[in-house]
């Protein structure tokens, strides 16, 4: 009998010892796939405990602020939605975007540094880092507004620093009631969701010109004089560049070409420099890069040639036509607002393109800063020499040219309109910036979806927000 | 040291680990620590301080590590209840009181744990009478018809039951063994004892099978069975037995499988608990995402992640049947571990008194107790990791519960009549016995 009840023993212990072994796998060796399980909530509902990280605007103005409900806490916007698409929403049934996404680990406090140590040791959970934007909710709320019912996308920036004051997309949604309207949002085929200013991929048209004008100055195959002919059509490798609406120009020189905006004559000019150097221009201004912006993977797009929603190698094939039509921004040349309102900050900026930036500084709960926007250089456009020439042809585009719905009194503008076709309808473009002895503002508009010309659409919405931001005490 | 001394020092160890725990939660809940903590630990302290006087007086010699575990494990228990739901572990608390009023209880009338065999039949049917009750007059909680409701309590009557068909098989065991072990046929080639002792074996089949059909009790049900078989196999060192009752068991599981919604369902549910994570699987992998987050060593008692803001545990039935993943969730794996090891501490020390016991109704009692004792407590751990099916029973001393709570505290009881006893009669002479019986 004693010998039967110690093997009873031993058996039970053998199921103790299994318990054990299978406790620790479900703790510490598969914990990590059960924390991440999408079934699993509890992560996201342990954030909402703590207090989230405020997100401010550059003037200290609350964006996305804290209200406590029923032990949860959740967002408020105090001013209404200021680029929500940059922002992002926060909400436990969808998830984060934005920079609620990118920097949801200081803004929730999980991030090592914006905890105590005694804190973390008593387990303690102080709030979360706030964080402040260079977005400027005066100049963004323009932005929007000028927008209005239109699709399309506003950016400006700081030339000098890179820092983005506003970058407004429309139509826009409130991220307040997310998990009511996310479904309809998602939805919509206008895509109110989408940030348009850092994912939209729009052809140029003649916006480009700038970039190819860089790179004909550059390599001084042009000079602001030399004189073109056009005669409504270049023909070039069995195909044809024309002009918008079919205008002939007649005799010009090449800043008429860019003031007029003379396709044939661009499409003569890329011929002229050839794939390569044009292609080299475009990466010198940052296409092909991802520009880095503190959003989260995916909210970026990198500008170029795209072959569907494919970036296409700089060096793929290209023959005499298509070089002809990229030089005047159509063909398979893609780009977002961001990369164009880069382009009109490395001509502003004497041929230095700033890194683009979205943070100010990162200050944790109890008022350590724990991290402040560095401005550094992104990429070298050109030399200051063309730059500046390109700078006095860009102030004649609004002077006397296509832009001239962009000038204002007492500040002189420079600019490029565009309008790419696209299906039935046009894209409407305009880069500037301003004031062009002493740029202080980069802006890029673009208006999808609309049969006007970007110096009628587009023009005077830059000449608004840049107003706006001149108007402001003090910029990033 | 004399065995209640080192019984005294252990608790007083308890004691304090009581107080330490209880002060985590309370500091966790109110950030700040008041009397009323100690106060607490004290009172704790107090009420087993009557068992151990009750020992002094009545089982001097009783094993001296079985009511710290005790101790402990209900220490553990009320703290982590706290921490869900004050209300309830003032509930539980009294429930403590009349346990331990029970402990006394069964050391004044039973004073003799060997007459306990003379009753065996009669027990035995108070045992079938108190499942037949839950059958009868009981109501239906989770699908399960566990609960007797009397004088405004809810009784589980299984949880008695458990420990009065122990003592009617250790008693008819003993009495058999020689019977049970020799041979005297064949079935199917297979040598079975005659029909005639065979009988009330086939009853305790029956009767698990009951359990599982009309109160859809799998655990209890798995619980007796086996039991069952892991006593006959100590009675008769007869390994046949185990594989025929395992058969049986089988048999009589995967009917139910196939005819009892209940019991499909919690196979599905253990086979895959993804494909149902938002229904029937939501309450298992919410235990496993609690565990999951306790890690090594968990947040500590009171500081885990297991109510949502407006009180409700994470975990359904967390305080009960998951109480576990609570505890494992809070101190992690090394409390979860730890706990275990309790619970395999306490198992050990019945199957010590059993070895130590000098006849055979006592072996079988203790070793039945043990086993019923390690095997609640492996089902319902085992249960809520999906190492195997989960099967809702309680986890012994831990979970909240009156009727698990005093019926363990029973067992306790017995075990220690049981290693009481066999000292003082091991003990040689007329003096020696009186002398260990501290009675001169």
């Amino acid at each position: 009998m004693d010998r039967a009840i110690s093997r009873v023993f031993l058996v039970g212990a053998v199921l103790m010892i299994a318990l054990m072994a299978n406790l620790a796998w479900i703790q510490v060796l598969h914990a990590g796939s059960l924390r991440n399980a999408p079934q699993n909530h509890r992560v996201i509902a342990q954030q909402l405990r703590v207090r989230r990280g405020l997100i401010l605007g550059f003037d200290g103005s609350t964006i996305a602020g804290d209200a406590l409900r029923s032990g949860f806490y959740h967002r408020t916007y105090p001013q209404g939605p200021v680029a929500p698409q940059i922002v992002g929403y926060d909400s436990a049934r969808y998830g984060q975007t934005g920079i609620e996404s990118s920097l949801n680990g200081y803004l929730s406090g999980s991030d090592s540094g914006t905890q105590g140590l005694v804190d973390r040791l008593l387990g303690r959970h102080s709030p979360g880092a706030n964080v402040e934007l260079t977005i400027v909710p005066a100049v963004q709320k323009v932005a929007q507004t000028a927008l209005g019912a239109q699709l399309g996308a506003v950016v400006a920036l700081d030339p000098t620093t890179g820092a983005i004051i506003a970058a407004a997309s429309a139509p826009s949604y409130d991220p307040a009631t997310i998990d009511a309207s996310f479904a309809a949002l998602a939805k919509n085929p206008d895509a109110p969701l989408l940030s348009r200013g850092t994912q939209g991929l729009y052809p140029p048209g003649s916006s480009f010109k700038v970039v190819t004008a860089t790179a004909a100055l550059n390599l001084g195959k042009v000079t602001p004089t030399t004189p073109f002919n056009d005669s409504g059509t270049y023909s070039i490798y069995g195909g044809k560049v024309t002009n918008y609406h079919g205008e002939v120009f007649g005799a010009h020189d090449f800043t008429k070409a860019l003031t007029d905006s003379v396709n044939t004559t661009f499409a003569k000019v890329g011929t002229l420099i050839g794939q390569a150097a044009l292609i080299d221009q475009m990466r010198h201004y940052g296409f092909y890069q991802t520009p880095p912006l503190e959003l989260p993977r995916g909210m970026v797009y990198p500008s170029g040639r795209y072959l569907g929603p494919r970036l296409l190698s700089p060096t793929a094939a290209m023959n005499p036509l298509d070089v002809a039509w990229a030089a005047v921004g159509q063909e398979s040349v893609l780009a977002t607002p961001l990369q164009m309102a880069l382009v009109a900050a490395g001509v502003a900026d004497a041929g230095q393109v700033m890194k683009p930036y979205l943070v100010q500084r990162i200050t944790s709960s109890r008022g350590n800063v724990l991290q402040r926007a560095a401005p550094s250089l992104w990429t070298t456009a050109t030399t200051p020499a063309t730059a500046q020439t390109l700078n006095v042809m860009m102030q004649q585009v609004v002077n006397a040219g296509t832009g001239t719905a962009a000038a204002l009194s007492g500040i002189q503008v420079a600019g490029k309109t565009g309008t790419a076709q696209r299906g039935a309808s046009n894209v409407a473009w305009f880069i500037a910036f301003a004031p062009a002895n002493n740029p202080k503002v980069a802006v890029a508009v673009t208006i999808e979806n609309t049969l006007f010309t970007g110096g009628d659409v587009a023009a005077p919405l830059a000449a608004q927000v840049i107003k706006a931001a001149l108007a402001q005490p003090s910029l990033p | 040291m004399s065995r209640r001394n080192t019984e005294l020092l252990l608790l007083a160890v308890v004691g304090v680990a009581a107080t330490i725990a209880y002060a985590s939660v309370y500091a966790a809940r109110f950030h700040d620590l008041r009397r009323d903590s100690i106060v607490t630990g004290v009172i704790f302290l107090v009420l087993f301080l009557v068992i151990h006087l009750t020992e002094r007086r009545y089982l001097p010699q009783g094993d001296p590590y079985l009511v710290p575990l005790a101790a402990l494990l209900s220490a553990i228990g009320l703290t982590e209840i706290y921490r869900i739901s004050p209300a309830l572990a003032l509930k539980q608390g009294e429930w403590l009181l009349i346990g331990v009023a029970l402990f006394v209880a069964t050391v004044l009338v039973v004073r003799d744990v060997g007459r306990l065999a003379a009753y065996r039949y009669l027990i035995g049917a108070v045992g079938l009478v108190l499942l037949a009750l839950t059958v009868v007059a009981g109501t239906s909680v989770n699908g399960s018809r566990l609960w007797i409701r009397v004088a405004g309590f809810s009784i589980q009557p299984s949880e008695f039951a458990k420990i009065a068909i122990v003592i009617f098989l250790a008693g008819y065991l003993n009495q058999n063994k020689e019977m049970l072990s020799v041979p005297t046929a064949r079935l199917l080639g297979v040598p079975v004892p005659p029909l005639k002792y065979f009988g009330p074996l086939l009853v305790m089949w029956v009767l698990s099978l009951v359990m599982l059909v009309f109160m859809k009790d799998f655990g209890m049900s798995l619980l007796f069975m086996a039991t069952f078989i892991a006593m006959i196999y100590m009675a008769t060192a007869r390994i046949a037995y185990v594989v025929a009752g395992a058969l049986l068991f089988a048999v009589g599981a995967g009917g139910a499988y196939q005819y009892v919604p209940h019991v499909h369902e919690r196979f599905a549910i253990w086979i895959d608990p993804w494909k149902t994570a938002a229904t029937s699987g939501y309450q298992l992998l919410q235990s496993l995402f609690a565990m999951a987050d306790g890690g090594l060593v968990g947040a500590g008692f009171g500081r885990g992640y297991l109510l949502y803001s407006n009180h409700v545990p994470t975990v359904p039935d967390l305080q009960t049947d998951f109480i576990f993943s609570a505890v494992a969730n809070e101190l992690g794996l090394a409390g979860g571990i730890g706990l275990i090891l309790l619970y395999l501490l306490f198992s050990w020390r019945g199957y010590h008194i059993a070895l130590q016991a000098s006849d055979g109704f006592s072996k079988l009692l203790a070793a039945g107790l043990a086993t019923v004792f390690g095997l609640q407590t492996f089902i319902i751990i085992g249960g809520v990791t999906r190492l195997i099916p989960l099967t809702g029973i309680t986890l012994p001393f831990v979970s909240y519960g009156g009727s698990s709570l005093t019926a363990n505290l029973v067992l306790a009881a017995l075990l220690l009549m049981v290693s009481h006893h066999s000292l003082v009669v091991e003990a040689g002479s007329t003096t020696e016995r009186l002398r260990l019986a501290e009675i001169v």
